[in-house]
């Protein structure tokens, strides 16, 4: 039987986060299993106005600021969406929020949290939009020392 | 917060440095260095030589006087040069590096000014330090591979030249490389930043190498050019992100980004137009991977087409997305000289001075189509946008032509002086006779027409005025008494004449060698373009190591839909319109 007192849920709001979240929920036990939330920004913002030479240190600024409020309101959203259902289901859930690659974030989250599982969405079907920030797989199956559920695609 | 990470490896590149430049001065490398400078070691094998038989001729002298041998030194050839010149800058910056380096180990950091300062030096020492192995090194490996295949009749062209592997594109690579697989060490990451810095400055200072004339003529081309062909690819990418159903906020930060001067122009249109994140990294990645293809296709296409600087660098100025990589695609084309690149940057300034227009424009077009869109303020908008470095580029210019920092006709680099023609380099008195036969026989029948029909078929023209024969006799007449060139309008005239068809060899040849004996070096300005060329080389490697593969990846979506179509026929169409109506004039 799997051992689910500290899930690790990565989700950030896709449609396979969501399949993610309904597999989490739905072998997550009530009143015992914590769910941790993993968001991770990816890391490509960082070099996304690396690029940029021509304008002043204002516009730049000012840029970042845009971005970053924009990143952040949209984790907030999310977290708190997320926060939202799984009390309605009885479940306590951390939010954790991290900035770098997905799953070098992931394995650093699940040592921390000491999850006993993770569970992660599948990847998302060539050519649908979206960031170009995938889940490196091999990285988490050889990093990895507690189990991981993928969540099947939806049938279509 | 402190930004200083204490770290040896500031000192071990000031050693580094230091080694390399004692290595120089002692002669332990001469070897490598031979291979590494093939053409200035050349040089130098013919100085010592013709030293050597000076040397013993004067001591057979003393020795037949009975006088001790004479104690003569042999000069300083351009092999000797270029290596005191990398023991130089490897002593100085070795030197500061070394000093700094211990400072920061032994300093407890505290927040301040001054940690900031000593924290950006190691990332500037890491670059620089690319920067030499690149310049001093790979540069000269790449080319002389590229003889050697050429020569040994491997490949009928030289590759290196063709592919431009010169120390801008070797070092831009690098640059990527180190980002891309090495990552940039935790203790450079803030000096790495500074590049931007270096190339404003790189713009700055080259606002000193223009002359009215010059900065009239390419300002003008440049507003035309860029006028068309940035209006115009905007005006694409609103009507084709309207038929193609792309959100306003996405259409309006695509159409910044493609038609003014790439991640510049995305990041300073995106707040106004509300664009979202992924519309963003989509807009940015696309812009990318466009540039620095663009950056390695345009050289070699501008080499095959046999383009000069100013065409190239009018192409490269309107053609190329990312302005970064306008400044490098031109110094890939033109490494040596920086005539390529004082072309392009004029197309940087404009595209970055059309550049508040631009988001002026977006930003009304987006709260006329979009509910809901907050206004913004317009005059906040210029003000913010308005590039400050470009008030640096027309100050230096000023002074430059106020004749600041060399005489004035120095600025290209070569100067014209009658007065400094030294006595070996006066014509011999058969080039005179042979001027003089040449100048009887254009004053009479068949010759003089010949010279008329030439003058006016040339249409060869000196100061607005169209050019006649009597002026023509003149300089032949006063070249052949005074055994060279008088005038810079002598010569002017004479070099015109010296390519008329049917001229004497001997004639033609004495005015090439009297026009060069004429023609100096300006010393200040020659060592003044090649600072500007390190402070771009710095800059790009930098810039460089800001380009992620990951940032790359963000391309797709609709913005690499109609960014491919743009972009391409924005780099086509400008090409087509350079080689129909631009002409190298300056």
């Amino acid at each position: 039987m799997l051992n689910t007192q500290t899930l690790l849920l990565a989700h950030h709001g896709t449609a396979g986060a969501l399949l993610a979240e309904a597999l989490a929920l739905d072998i997550a036990t009530p009143g015992l299993t914590r769910i941790v939330h993993l968001l991770v920004v990816p890391d490509f913002w960082d070099g996304m106005q690396g690029d940029d030479w021509l304008n002043n240190a204002s516009t730049r600024d000012a840029f970042g600021d845009y971005v970053e409020g924009m990143l952040e309101a949209d984790v907030r959203k999310q977290l708190r969406a997320l926060e939202g259902r799984c009390a309605e289901r009885g479940f306590a859930c951390k939010p954790v929020m991290r900035q770098g690659d997905p799953a070098a974030c992931l394995l650093e989250t699940a040592v921390q949290e000491k999850a006993s599982l993770v569970v992660i969405g599948p990847p998302r079907p060539k050519g649908t939009l979206g960031y170009r920030s995938r889940m490196d797989l091999e990285k988490l199956a050889r990093g990895l020392h507690v189990p991981l559920l993928i969540a099947a695609r939806a049938a279509s | 917060m402190i930004y200083t990470v204490k770290s040896s490896a500031l000192l071990i590149i000031g050693i580094l440095m230091l080694v390399w430049g004692g290595l120089n001065n002692s002669g332990a490398i001469d070897g490598m260095q031979s291979y590494l400078q093939k053409s200035a070691h050349s040089d130098h094998m013919k100085v010592k030589e013709k030293y050597d038989a000076e040397l013993r001729v004067a001591t057979e002298i003393a020795a037949a006087e009975n006088k001790p041998a004479p104690d003569m030194k042999m000069p300083a050839s351009k092999f000797d040069h270029a290596k005191a010149k990398q023991a130089q800058l490897s002593f100085i910056f070795g030197g500061f590096f070394v000093l700094i380096g211990l400072f920061t180990l032994a300093w407890k950091p505290q927040q301040g000014n001054l940690d900031y300062l000593v924290s950006v030096v190691p990332g500037i020492a890491f670059i620089l330090l690319i920067a030499f192995v690149v310049r001093w090194g790979l540069d000269p490996i790449f080319g002389n591979w590229g003889k050697a295949v050429k020569a040994a009749g491997i490949l009928t062209w030289d590759f290196a030249k063709i592919f431009n592997l010169n120390y801008v594109v070797i070092g831009i690579v690098i640059g990527m490389i180190v980002v891309n697989v090495l990552k940039i060490p935790a203790w450079a990451a803030n000096g790495v930043r500074t590049a931007r810095f270096f190339l404003k400055t790189g713009v700055i200072l080259l606002g000193t190498l223009y002359s009215a004339a010059e900065l009239a003529q390419l300002g003008g081309l440049s507003v035309v050019m860029i006028g068309i062909f940035v209006l115009g690819s905007v005006g694409v990418v609103l009507f084709m992100g309207k038929r193609m159903g792309t959100p306003n906020s996405m259409t309006a930060v695509l159409s910044a980004g493609m038609g003014v001067c790439g991640v510049s122009a995305t990041v300073a249109a995106s707040p106004v137009v509300q664009a979202k994140a992924e519309e963003i990294a989509y807009t940015i990645g696309t812009i990318l991977i466009w540039g620095v293809g663009c950056m390695f296709l345009f050289p070699t296409v501008g080499h095959i087409l046999g383009m000069g600087p100013v065409q190239f660098g009018a192409w490269a100025g309107t053609g190329i997305l990312n302005s970064a990589q306008v400044a490098g695609a031109a110094l890939a084309f033109d490494p040596t000289n920086i005539e390529t690149l004082k072309v392009a940057e004029i197309f940087n300034i404009t595209r970055v001075l059309f550049l508040p227009i631009i988001v002026l424009w977006l930003a009304a077009w987006y709260v006329k189509h979009e509910e809901g869109a907050q206004k913004v303020n317009l005059v906040h908008v210029v003000v913010a946008k308005f590039p400050v470095f470009v008030l640096g580029f027309i100050a230096m210019f000023a002074l430059s032509s106020a004749g600041t920092f060399a005489p004035a006709g120095h600025y290209q680099g070569k100067y014209f002086s009658s007065a400094e023609v030294k006595e070996d380099k006066l014509l011999k008195g058969k080039e005179a006779r042979a001027i003089e036969g040449e100048l009887t026989r254009l004053r009479e029948g068949e010759g003089a027409q010949a010279l008329s029909k030439y003058l006016l078929d040339k249409n060869v023209v000196l100061e607005h005025h169209k050019v006649t024969p009597e002026e023509v006799y003149q300089s032949l007449s006063d070249l052949a008494a005074n055994k060279k060139m008088m005038s810079r309008q002598q010569n002017e005239i004479l070099k015109s004449v010296a390519k008329m068809e049917g001229l004497d060899a001997l004639t033609a040849g004495s005015i090439d060698k009297a026009g060069k004996a004429a023609t100096h070096d300006s010393k200040t300005i020659k060592a003044y373009r090649d600072w500007i060329a390190w402070l771009f080389a710095f800059g790009l490697i930098g810039l460089g190591m800001q380009i992620t593969g990951k940032a790359l990846k963000q391309a797709g979506g609709a913005p690499l839909v109609i960014g491919g179509i743009v972009g391409t026929a924005k780099a086509v169409g400008s090409l087509i319109v350079v080689l129909m109506f631009v002409k190298e004039f300056i």
